[in-house]
């Protein structure tokens, strides 16, 4: 279709999918009535599992499978992209030369904010089951604060202080054990993802039962997870990219460009 | 254990090997991963079947978690299983196992990781299967999306993989947050995502405009999965990239899950508010025209692959159409339907990978005649060609003919035409393309485009998936050995038929679902099961399909030849046959704003009724 063409038939399209919005949102209920059934169920149901954020109640225990099913989505994510952004077989791996300076100020604030930002996510991570946050945003905490290390430094030192094999089994592990609790639950009381492990006392960093172990799983195969995912893009752009700058006419030559590491070699 | 307790194990188990595969792949050796991956799909159809046989008997209920519920209402997730879901659990499983099967000695390159996101899209596609939670649907859709797309993407040397790999990512992703939308609305109304617990408070509710356009948004997502025109774009661009054995689950069961899932939440949420004469009629026009530019695209194309894929949209079309007519006979007859298909044409996916593999590439005119001497592929090719054209016993003719007829008597009398003259054109399609590559009949087809601007692929650029074999390996004929027998299995075991009959049955009593998730109550007394089986006037139509489909092969091998006076009279179709080919451009923004268009006509065709 013509650029015009494309642009009527969607807006015709949009349109009316616009007006059907319309339409329902004013058959919705206002916004912040008092009536509302499934907050009436799952308050009464966070209590009774000494879980006083009820939003992580929701997540990992009453409805624990979809969490399940959401952090596979991840795993399968960052598979996806690692097997996309694996070098191709024309493409080389370079390894690009620490080149550009980074400022004093930065750096110090970096090495000052890394073991903040790792302790923040950690916290976060260990009380999803009291106050707001979890696994999912204590993970992403975690990764933030190891990349702090390429804003600091370069990448060689991020590179150097981040064994990808590791992470790609951290991840693996966290993903695993999830479903693993799970199918304890299924040992232990009949019922998959159950909540085995007992109550504690209610606002306590011990309590919820299972919240906080699968909020654990979750921290780690998000923390691990995105860190992987990162490194493929940084990859992607930063060592195979370099290929090909050196490829331009009148570029550099290739030991000034970087030194070779071989063609498609990782795994 | 219970047999409640199995479900959530088949999706759990898929994920746990998954990441185990993942975090030792690299230390096992290649073989180890072949079995291990194998062996857990294998495990899960086991599982299904243990689950469909107890199924039979009463639906499986379980609650995750133990949060059941009280008085109507709960905060948990249920999965629920009858035996038409359980079998297309078997189906997914059976399917992922012959597809890793074939794969051994398969895609070197990425062994690990393309076996963990096959488990991966196991996992989603049993969740989505056997899950009675409308977001919890949506979450494990999503799930078979992430690791669909990547699969599709997977041989990144090609740069039409990844082209295609995105296509489908965008179009997919942007129907299921269409679904989500539809979820949002639905949920700030009544408070619940689990289907008995909607279908219960639905019932005692008008369809107001809330109602219809959550209904409505919610299956566009599904059906974008389907493939319905004019959703069904993504699907040709897809298959012509992925590997084989990825193909083998899109088209043998990916695509129909979607079609389960509007038919499922259709039936229990919305079956009770929702008048069926509406429902019936929308899914009927999209039906019919789906099964209509399925063929005619099908028959257009020389890339084996997308050839195929078009063929897969013309018969998911024609599926739908079963399920529109909203009673057992129909919901049996596509169901049987689904499930004939899975094995012909998975079967004929998997040939045409090892075509890829042998000859390096998949262009019907490039492989003219070379293939000639490979007795074996051309038998396998030709009987999964003829049991596609609806060649009896396969149970792909058994559910074409409970399929027309069911329709037919639901007031459509034109249903069973449109049926044979979608399985002739489709199944002459691939004939003519097998005469040609196995046979090397008709005239030398000529080696450049001859189509005008728009969409055309050849297939001759396509990746080999395999480092050169230097024959078939055994692993590979026994899948499609598999899937083949699996098909007329289907057909010809004796109480096949009264089996798809009872599962119809209990699909349709959204009634006995409820209440029996709800209350753990026994299974109501059922219906009386309709009668599924062979008729001689079944017989007869579908060897008539298969006659057409071979005149229409040597049709399309000897075109050329026929007297100038006889091309002419198709002059009239050609105008239509070029803004088809021009319609499916292969751009990402066409896509989404036919997708528009598409959401437009079904809320126009479902609510207009109603004002």
């Amino acid at each position: 279709m013509s650029r015009s063409a494309r642009l009527v038939v969607f807006l015709i399209g949009a349109g009316c999918v616009a007006a059907m919005f319309a339409v329902a949102f004013f058959k919705m209920p206002a916004f912040g009535g008092s009536m509302h059934l499934y907050r009436d169920l799952a308050v009464p149901a966070s209590v009774s599992h000494y879980t006083a954020n009820v939003v992580a109640s929701v997540n990992f225990d009453q409805r624990a499978i979809d969490t399940l099913g959401e952090e596979t989505i991840l795993v399968a994510s960052v598979i996806g992209a690692a097997v996309l952004l694996r070098p191709a077989e024309e493409e080389a791996e370079m390894r690009p030369k620490a080149v550009g300076r980074t400022l004093e100020a930065t750096k110090l604030a970096g090495y000052l904010l890394l073991p903040v930002t790792l302790l923040i996510g950690l916290d976060v991570v260990l009380h999803g089951q009291v106050t707001p946050g979890g696994g999912f945003q204590g993970g992403v905490i975690l990764a933030t604060g190891l990349h702090l290390l390429y804003v600091t430094g370069s990448y060689r030192a991020l590179d150097r202080l981040r064994p990808l094999e590791l992470f790609d089994t951290g991840e693996a592990v966290g993903a695993a054990a999830f479903a693993g609790v799970g199918i304890a639950g299924i040992v232990v009381a009949g019922n998959f993802l159950a909540n085995i492990v007992p109550g504690g006392t209610f606002g306590q960093l011990l309590s919820a039962g299972t919240v906080p172990i699968l909020n654990g799983a979750v921290g780690l195969e998000v923390g691990c997870g995105i860190v992987v995912l990162v490194a493929h893009f940084l990859q992607q752009d930063i060592i195979i990219s370099a290929q090909a700058e050196q490829a331009k006419p009148g570029g550099s030559s290739e030991p000034q460009a970087g030194e070779r590491v071989g063609t498609a070699e990782r795994s | 254990m219970t047999t409640g307790q199995l479900m959530p194990l088949m999706i759990a188990i898929p994920i746990v090997m998954a990441c185990l595969i993942l975090a030792a792949g690299s230390y096992l050796p290649r073989v180890v991963t072949d079995i291990l991956a194998t062996a857990t799909a294998a495990g899960v159809a086991g599982m299904a079947a243990a689950l469909l046989i107890h199924s039979g008997h009463s639906r499986v209920v379980t609650w995750l978690g133990g949060w059941r519920p009280a008085r109507g209402v709960s905060v948990g997730i249920p999965l629920v299983a009858d035996p038409l879901n359980a079998g297309l659990a078997l189906l997914v499983a059976g399917l992922v196992s012959c597809a890793l099967l074939y794969s051994w000695k398969y895609m070197e390159s990425v062994s690990g990781r393309f076996f963990a996101l096959m488990l991966l899209f196991l996992a989603g596609m049993e969740g989505f299967t056997l899950s009675g939670d409308v977001f919890d649907m949506f979450v494990f859709f999503e799930l078979m999306g992430a690791a669909a797309y990547a699969l599709t993407g997977m041989k990144i040397e090609d740069k039409t993989a990844v082209q295609g790999g995105l296509i489908f990512g965008v179009v997919n992703s942007l129907g299921a947050y269409i679904s989500l939308f539809g979820v949002g609305i639905l949920y700030s109304r009544f408070g619940q995502l689990g289907l008995p617990q909607l279908g219960a408070m639905l019932r005692q509710h008008r369809p107001d405009a809330l109602v219809i356009v959550a209904f409505v948004l919610i299956i566009t997502g599904f059906l974008v999965k389907a493939a319905m025109v004019p959703f069904h774009f993504w699907l040709a661009d897809a298959h012509a990239v992925a590997p084989a054995p990825v193909c083998v689950l899109f088209s043998g069961v990916m695509v129909e899950l979607g079609l389960y899932g509007a038919a499922r939440v259709y039936w229990v949420a919305f079956g009770g508010t929702i008048p069926h004469a509406d429902v019936t009629r929308a899914f009927i026009v999209f039906g019919a025209l789906t099964a209509a530019v399925g063929a005619v695209m099908c028959f257009l194309q020389r890339h084996l692959k997308r050839l195929l894929a078009y063929s897969t949209i013309s018969h998911v079309g024609l599926f739908m159409m079963g399920f529109a007519v909203l009673d057992d006979d129909g919901t049996a007859g596509a169901a049987l339907y689904v499930v004939g298909h899975a094995g012909v044409k998975s079967a004929l996916f998997l040939l045409t990978g090892i075509l890829l593999n042998r000859y390096g590439n998949v262009d019907e005119h490039r492989l003219y005649g070379r293939a000639r001497g490979d007795r074996l592929t051309a038998c396998l090719y030709f009987a999964a060609a003829l049991g596609l054209a609806g060649l009896p016993p396969f149970g792909l003719a058994l559910g074409k003919s409970v399929t027309e007829d069911a329709v037919a008597v639901a007031g459509y009398g034109w249903a069973p035409v449109l049926f044979i003259a979608v399985s002739a054109v489709t199944g002459g399609a691939v004939l003519r393309a097998g005469l040609r590559v196995f046979g090397g009949l008709g005239p030398r087809p000529a080696l450049e485009s001859t189509a005008g601007a728009g969409e055309e692929s050849t297939g001759g650029e396509e990746k080999p998936e395999t480092g050169g074999l230097p024959r078939t390996p055994v692993t590979m004929l026994l899948a499609i050995g598999i899937l083949l027998a699996g098909s007329l299995a289907a057909g010809l075991l004796p109480d096949a038929g009264q089996a798809f009959a009872h599962a119809a049955q209990r699909f349709t009593d959204a009634a006995g679902y409820i209440s029996q998730a709800l209350s753990h109550a026994g299974a109501a007394p059922p219906r009386p099961d309709p009668a599924v089986a062979w008729t001689g006037e079944g017989i007869g139509l579908d060897f008539l399909s298969v006659a057409l489909a071979l005149g229409v092969a040597f049709l399309g091998l000897y075109a050329r030849r026929l007297p100038a006076a006889l091309r002419r009279s198709a002059a009239p179709a050609r105008p239509v046959i070029a803004v088809l080919r021009q319609v499916h451009s292969g751009h990402i923004g066409d896509y989404v704003a036919w997708l528009f268009t598409g959401i437009a006509s079904l809320t126009a065709l479902l609510g207009l009724p109603l004002l």
